[in-house]
């Protein structure tokens, strides 16, 4: 009786694995063949890709990469250290100040603290395209053009992730060890940074991700307040690219540098997607 | 609650904290902020345009601009509301499956006893398409899905379709095409989170729950979904947000003009519409305002509905 | 924070691998800025620029590109005019550039200045037209354009040979040298397989370029000229008959009927046109190189062109009127533009003595000469009756009737949409 009922449990098991299986590599599949075509467009010359869009490669790929890389105007090397700065700066800021937030609003009790809530979920709610072309014309006054504070600076306030860090605390921080750090004597600053940093590390590295990534794709904001060549980030060199003047456009540069573009956020999503994993084995959690 | 109710009792002070904690980020928001959202507002009452390099206004003119805002024109169609609806169904079509997807995906991918081989592999491409930048993406969907493209000439050779057919023409391929491309872009973003939320969980609370001889589907409905219940939360009005300021994939994919027939115009499309050339800042504030006030009016619903529903869960956890 | 980025940049800076190009350290001519601020959306320019100008000792030029995208560069542009009067000498733009479609913007407001004053003042060898999109409307002139864009008919040899039993150039002309002759032409083009055009919008500029009224009358209320009319009843008549594929001017579909195989007869553009953008017709595997040919067509009209403006309080008047005689009058500079660059040039005199060089011919055009053929239209290029909405004005018409001739919407839908979207772009106008 019992091991009817054991191998009865094992093939559904085996069965639901074979579904999920079936469901990841679909998905997969789906997901990995638009990186598919960008690298066989990548492969393709202008001319090749004017002629619409086939499946197998073709053999311009390192021709591309030389235009790109080589590319007289704009400098690929530069605009992906550019881009790499600001976009980690804005992260780091970003999640830091926002657990730190949400941190304040969650653990304490003081008077201010429902009105401090609400006001960061109403604010939430004001798309970001509004603020967008008053925030260009402040810039401009406080001649802050050419200059990545504009860039950085703003991501210390990010209602979207602080409210993810808030709900985050309130599913997982028990406040019992936030008291036990508090009779060993640790100041509240020491306990946000020793004791809940930790705990949140999976949400910190989820948002960190999301943070780059946004900030590593960012146009509209970027190309109206830079135009140094040597500030330059990613996606204005490929708007530089692709507006290019009849002679000089070229499509098959554009992708190589869309797919050149890619790889360093590759990078940095694989080590913080570890970082989540790990986030739970570390974890301090404990019921 | 009740744990920061008996730090209080216990006479220890910690309230100062608590505004030293979140004032960076008060004052990083009044300062990048908050002064240009006020003018927004504060625009909206004002006629305040360029035509060509010429300011015109601001000259204040009331409620003008929301009068304008919901004036029907002469086929009887009010634009926002049009716009309105545009929106919602574009979300609706796109979230709800990104949703469930990405709710399944974290439960597999969690669960030790489906024991997923590749993890880091799945979870790497399924984010994939959130790393190309939406212009890129959608130039993608574009040559993939045009009159000449693969598609078609698939269609054609098989003889599904007897000539090929310009589906960015189309009503319903476009909305489908924009919500697939939502999909595809935000789906695994949303199982990161989820995942992150479901693995912030109690380990012990699922071993507790086999141990009881809960099945899986069991352990799904009475331990994960109450404990992810406030990331849930946040995913559903992030989502509902982010889906009512959708922008760059349908304004990439048609070129800004929601073609067809303007049924693929999102209201913040709309909204740019009037700040493209015409740095129309009074009926964009106008427009932005009627936005924050419906976001608002859902979001508090959406918040208020699904947190009541699961504010029993954290005390059980408590006392295990 | 600011320490830390400079940091940071240094390091950038060391690892980045070009260098900057080096720029001339000399002394600066007295009284004129040191720094020369253009504005531009591409490196066109710049590229000509570069080759054909020798910099004063002691300037800097600083090239401030903005790609176009979403009207980046045009905003960019906008909020450095207006801030013209309070930005510091250095920062100040001292030269941009316009395109024909929005020139009016700029050249209408005291943005710009009067270059006569600067010192440009021989237009006897440029054309017409170049000057007058370049003049308010008290007649005072505020750039120059190097370039000369006459947009010609180009049509394929082979299938004129089929279609009309002819196909030198001026036996072509003949036959289509009004919309009567193209349309009927058309319907011929049909009856043995082929399409007169690919795109819906191909006969536009055609059409809108020869207006005898602008977009809006004195009351600022939108209006209709018969022109845009003419080019509604002919793309209707065209796409009913399958004329016509309704494909945009730049999309792939069009792109793909330059190949060899393809079927149609007549493309719209200038010199720029078939030679950048014509790629599948110069593919050597599957296009048809020589197999084209170029005439006047049914009306002259130009496309596209870059203007050079001279903006108000600029530190550099000198430089700034010396770079547009550079590429107007300088004969040197403007025979290699035509020689090197494929470029028609701005100088009559320059381009007709390539036009009555035997040996001058294009091979993409089956060896025709064609400077001769551009210089033969361009007298009849007219510039009237522009108004600074024209280019998003005729992008919204077509976009918004394309559904229209694609049969998703009906025509009052298609209007009501093109109405709403001029509401929405231009507060001022006012529609139907």
């Amino acid at each position: 009786m019992k091991n009817a009922e054991n191998t009865k449990g094992r093939v559904l098991l085996i069965l639901s694995r074979i579904v999920v299986y079936c469901i990841l590599i679909f998905l997969s599949i789906v997901c990995l063949f638009s990186f598919y075509m960008l690298i066989i467009n990548a492969t393709r010359s202008n001319a090749q890709l004017q002629a619409g869009f086939t499946l197998l490669p073709k053999n311009n790929f390192f021709v591309n990469l030389k235009n790109a890389w080589t590319d007289a105007s704009i400098n690929i090397p530069r605009g992906m250290l550019n881009s790499f700065f600001i976009a980690a700066c804005s992260a780091l800021l970003t999640t830091y100040f926002s657990a730190l937030t949400a941190y304040g609003i969650h653990a304490y009790r003081f008077k201010l603290r429902k009105a401090a809530f609400y006001f960061i979920m109403a604010v939430m709610m004001i798309p970001p395209q509004v603020s967008a072309v008053g925030f260009i014309q402040m810039m401009y006054k406080l001649k802050l053009t050419n200059s990545y504070i504009p860039l950085i600076l703003p991501s210390i306030a990010a209602p979207v992730v602080f409210f993810y860090m808030k709900q985050y605390l309130e599913s997982v921080l028990p406040m019992e060890m936030v008291e036990a750090a508090r009779m060993d004597g640790s100041n509240e600053f020491m306990t946000f940074n020793r004791i809940v940093l930790p705990i949140m590390k999976p949400a910190l590295a989820v948002q960190m991700i999301f943070s780059f990534v946004s900030s590593w794709n960012n146009y509209f904001i970027p190309a109206l307040l830079l135009d140094k060549a040597e500030l330059k980030t990613v996606p204005i060199m490929i708007a530089q690219l692709r507006s290019a003047d009849y002679s000089k456009f070229d499509m098959g540069k554009v992708y190589m540098f869309i797919l050149l573009a890619i790889l360093p956020v590759m990078v940095v999503y694989i080590i913080l997607s570890k970082a989540i994993i790990k986030g739970v084995t570390a974890g301090s959690v404990k019921g | 609650m009740d744990k920061n109710e008996r730090t209080r009792r216990k006479g220890v002070s910690y309230a100062k904290w608590g505004y030293i904690f979140i004032l960076p980020f008060f004052i990083a928001y009044f300062i990048f902020t908050l002064t240009p959202q006020i003018m927004t507002i504060y625009n909206s009452f004002f006629e305040n345009y360029r035509d060509g390099l010429t300011q015109v206004g601001p000259n204040f003119v009331g409620l003008e601009n929301y009068v304008k805002l919901f004036t029907p024109d002469k086929s009887g169609t009010i634009g926002m509301v049009k716009y309105f609806g545009n929106t919602l169904v574009l979300w609706i079509m796109g979230a709800v499956p990104q949703i469930v997807v990405a709710l399944l995906l974290a439960v597999f991918f969690t669960s030790y006893r489906l024991n997923i081989k590749g993890q880091q592999f799945f979870k790497t491409v399924i984010y994939m398409p959130n790393l190309i930048m939406a212009a890129a993406f959608s130039m993608l969907f574009f040559t993939l899905f045009s009159p000449v493209g693969p598609v078609n000439q698939v269609l054609v050779a098989h003889g599904v379709l007897e000539k090929s057919i310009d589906f960015l023409s189309l009503k319903v391929p476009v909305r489908v095409l924009i919500s697939l491309m939502n999909f595809l872009m935000w789906f695994g973003n949303t199982t990161i989170l989820l995942m992150a939320g479901i693995q912030g969980i109690d380990q012990n609370l699922f071993e507790a729950a086999e141990i009881d001889g809960a099945n899986s589907l069991q352990v799904f409905f009475r331990v994960t979904l109450p404990l992810l219940a406030p990331i849930l939360v946040y995913t559903v009005i992030t989502a509902m947000i982010g889906g009512l300021q959708m922008f760059d994939v349908p304004q990439v994919l048609t070129n800004g003009k929601g073609t067809p027939d303007r049924a693929n115009m999102t209201m913040v499309m709309y909204l740019n519409n009037y700040l493209q050339t015409s740095k129309n800042y009074g009926m964009a504030g106008a427009v932005s305002v009627v936005l924050f006030a419906v976001s608002s009016a859902l979001s508090l619903f959406v918040y208020n509905s699904l947190s009541s529903q699961y504010r029993e869960a954290p005390k059980k956890r408590n006392r295990i | 924070m600011k320490k830390l980025i400079a940091m940071l940049l240094a390091l950038v800076m060391v690892f980045a691998l070009c260098a900057c190009g080096a720029t001339p350290s000399a002394e600066a001519p007295a009284a004129e800025g040191k720094v020369f601020n253009i504005y531009a959306w591409n490196e066109e320019f710049k590229g000509f620029f570069e080759k054909y100008y020798t910099v004063p000792e002691g300037v800097t030029v600083n090239w401030i590109i903005t790609p176009s995208d979403n009207g980046a560069y045009q905003q960019k542009l906008d909020e450095a005019l207006l801030n013209q009067a309070n930005a510091a000498d250095d920062e100040k733009v001292d030269l941009f550039l316009a395109e024909a479609d929005y020139i009016l913007k700029y050249v209408n407001t005291d943005a710009t200045q009067d270059i006569t004053k600067l010192g440009v003042t021989d237009f006897s060898n440029t054309y017409k037209y170049t000057v007058q999109a370049a003049t308010d409307p008290a007649g005072v002139v505020k750039g120059v354009s190097f370039q000369c864009c006459p947009s010609a008919l180009i049509y394929r040899r082979s299938i004129a040979q089929d279609v009309l039993g002819v196909s030198e150039p001026d036996e072509v002309q003949a036959k289509l040298d009004s919309w009567d002759k193209f349309n009927a032409v058309a319907a011929d083009a049909k009856a043995k397989g082929y399409y007169m055009t690919a795109s819906f919008a191909e006969t536009y500029r055609v059409f809108s370029n020869n207006c005898s009224s602008p977009w809006v009358d004195e009351n600022n209320n939108l209006q209709f000229d018969p022109q845009i009319e003419a080019w509604i009843a002919q793309t209707e008549e065209f796409v009913k008959n399958g004329y016509t594929l309704t494909a945009g001017v730049w999309d792939q579909e069009k792109n793909d009927q330059m190949f060899a195989n393809g079927k149609t007869m007549c493309f719209f553009g200038p010199a720029w046109y078939f030679n950048f953008c014509m790629g599948n017709a110069q593919d050597p595997e599957n296009g048809c190189s020589g197999d084209w040919a170029i005439c006047e067509g049914p009306a002259a009209h130009f496309w596209g062109g870059t203007w050079l403006l001279a903006p108000a309080g600029t530190d550099n008047p000198t430089m700034v009127a010396d770079i547009m005689n550079t590429f107007i009058n300088d004969e040197e500079v403007c025979s290699a533009l035509v020689a090197n660059e494929a470029q028609f040039s701005n100088n009559m005199a320059v381009n007709a003595k390539f036009a009555e060089d035997p040996d001058y011919g294009s091979a993409f055009l089956g060896g025709q000469n064609d400077v001769a053929v551009f210089s033969a239209m361009t007298d009849n290029i007219v510039w009237e009756n522009h108004t600074i909405y024209d280019q998003l004005l005729n992008e919204g018409l077509q976009n918004n009737l394309r559904e229209y001739f694609q049969g998703t919407v009906d025509k009052e839908t298609a209007l009501a949409n093109f109405y709403a979207y001029v509401n929405e772009t231009y507060p001022t106008i006012v529609t139907p």
